[in-house]
């Protein structure tokens, strides 16, 4: 076994791209682990801290493609290494129409552009954040890694000028219908919303799109912008906007705990907004909320519900007690050593709201992003009596692209999981978006079958415990997408945290027996 | 705060500018929105020093 490096000078490739690369690289015959990307320092250290080094990467630069892979083999190496070039001209075959080579010379070529979206790794999106607000565009910025003073000063320009800038770090936001970054595509409606949490947005927005109703425009603020270091510049500017904006007839406001001195601001802002406002603002008092005149909401579901009690529409979700009923249900299939849950998450905040709703049905949840610290799994890739993996997380994204577009990160989790005699509920959430896998569900079906065809032969019942986040004008179809899931005998919830009632009842149920 | 600008951009087609991932411009095309391109790469080669130098400068931008 030996590292091998295939170095091209002045061939530079997006971060997206170098990332499906590595993923390319990972799956050639020979390779034991590898990275593709541009000679960043960044990247290097990343090789490096991994094991794989060699002198040939002392005369990189950013602007040289690397290589890096232990290989059985030269001949392995060099197979693999023509695989990643195919992978890039097959890449560059889905093209935007027009490409230039700064902002200043699309805007120039066409002055009708409007807004910016910003993905470069995140020391260099403060530069062209601030060149984009400087030609007028309103910007969404998906990098992350950026510093909090840069954000805020970012922010502070946006305003000054009367832009949007939504981010750093915003995964999710619609604007005139278009479903940007990785959102998902929604009805348009009369519910305008500002989160400082993508999947929060997402989520509230998918509801809303399956009761018939939508969104007007929905505004990504980034996780980071209620922190006093940022000041909610983002938030306060969305609610401007939205109260300002005919189209949006009811605000819901979605967001962690907002910083110690954004929160009086947001709830001062509240107070004279003239729009019905539903807030979700995680681990806040109620009475707090509600004296700002906002409808409080605890959850993310609840903030869906809440909106939709605006516009008079019931829109019932399954009931804790119809969850314990078909959980007594399923308790009735598991062979004896069957006792503990599994969760396999692609989201991390949909992992942090299956974790709190386990906790007080069964305890412990161990985790490699774990609620308690003592709960931490000592390896992420072993996991150990109740426990819910975060796939998203940097052991497994590192030189990988998020598992909401490469679901590869997950899938062997499924079957290894599955074989453990331990193990009655397996967990799974999917996520829908226009840039992610086409077929998210389809792509683990036979996994799934296999892990419940093997328990099967040993005398035993896997129950698989699934949601889908997206909506039906989703390229994905989210109906499809439960449809296949449900074929194959998967229970598909309506939303996360009805899942992992769901699988942490069953848990509680075997354990009272 | 006036929000003439962004009730602006709610009026009008979006139109937008992709620095990064060209998939995210592909996957606004696919939902029928324009989308340009700009083949970003890291000033000076990624040489933090030298772009240092040319944001002093003004950029290259």
């Amino acid at each position: 076994m030996s590292v091998f490096v295939k170095i091209e000078k002045g061939k530079y490739i997006d971060s997206l791209e170098t990332l499906y690369a590595s993923s390319v690289l990972a799956e050639q015959n020979g390779i034991v682990s590898g990275y593709v990307g541009v000679g960043t320092h960044a990247f290097l250290d990343t090789v490096r801290s991994s094991g794989l080094d060699s002198p040939d990467l002392d005369s990189v630069t950013g602007n040289d493609l690397v290589i890096i892979a232990e290989s059985t083999n030269q001949a392995a190496f060099d197979a693999a290494a023509r695989a990643v070039f195919a992978s890039f001209q097959s890449e560059t075959s889905a093209q935007a129409e027009e490409s230039f080579v700064s902002i200043k010379a699309a805007v120039q070529k066409h002055p009708e552009i409007n807004l910016c979206s910003v993905s470069v790794p995140g020391e260099y999106a403060y530069g062209e954040v601030k060149k984009a607000l400087n030609a007028g565009l309103h910007c969404v910025v998906f990098s992350n890694n950026v510093p909090l003073e840069q954000e805020r000063e970012m922010k502070l320009l946006a305003r000054e000028k009367g832009l949007l800038c939504m981010g750093p770090d915003c995964g999710v936001a619609n604007i005139n219908g278009a479903a940007l970054v990785l959102s998902s595509i929604n009805n348009r409606g009369p519910f305008g919303i500002v989160g400082a949490s993508g999947t929060g947005i997402q989520h509230v927005a998918a509801i809303l799109h399956e009761a018939g109703t939508g969104v007007s425009q929905t505004i990504g603020t980034g996780g980071n912008d209620c922190k006093d270091a940022v000041g909610g510049i983002m938030m306060l500017m969305g609610i401007d906007a939205l109260e300002a904006d005919p189209e949006t007839k009811y605000i819901a406001l979605i967001s962690r705990k907002p910083g110690d001195t954004v929160l009086p601001k947001l709830l001062e802002r509240i107070k004279t907004c003239r729009k019905p406002v539903v807030a979700l603002f995680m681990g806040c008092d109620r009475k707090a909320i509600e004296a700002s005149g906002a409808i409080y909401a605890s959850s993310l579901d609840d903030c869906a519900i809440q909106c939709l009690k605006l516009i008079g529409v019931d829109y019932p979700l399954t009931t804790e007690e119809e969850l314990t009923a078909l959980a007594a249900e399923e308790v009735k299939k598991y062979a004896p050593e069957q006792k503990y849950l599994r969760g396999l998450y692609t989201g991390g905040t949909y992992m942090d709201e299956a974790a709190n709703a386990m906790i007080p049905r069964i305890g412990t949840i161990y985790s490699n992003c774990p609620i308690r610290s003592d709960w931490k799994l000592e390896d992420s890739y072993v996991s150990r009596e109740n426990a819910c993996v975060d796939y998203g997380e940097e052991e497994f994204t590192l030189g990988r692209p998020h598992p909401a577009i490469d679901p590869g990160i997950r899938k062997p989790a499924i079957l290894k999981e599955a074989m453990d005699p331990e193990v009655a509920v397996i967990i799974l959430d999917f996520i829908l978006t226009p840039p992610g896998h086409m077929d998210p569900t389809g792509f683990v079906i036979d996994d799934i079958k296999m892990a419940q065809q093997m328990a099967e032969a040993e005398g035993r019942h896997i129950t698989f415990i699934a949601s889908v986040l997206g909506t039906t004008a989703d390229f994905q179809d989210k109906h499809k997408q439960e449809r296949q899931l449900r074929e194959a005998g998967v229970i598909v919830c309506q939303t996360n945290y009805r899942a992992a009632v769901l699988a942490s009842e069953i848990i509680r149920q075997i354990k009272e027996g | 705060m006036d929000c003439e600008k962004i009730l602006n951009l709610f009026r009008s087609e979006l139109i937008t500018v992709n620095v990064g991932p060209k998939l995210l411009a592909t996957s606004l095309e696919m939902q029928g929105y324009k989308a340009y391109q700009v083949e970003w790469k890291p000033m000076a080669g990624g040489d933090k020093e030298m772009q240092e130098i040319l944001d002093l400068l003004g950029g290259v931008d």
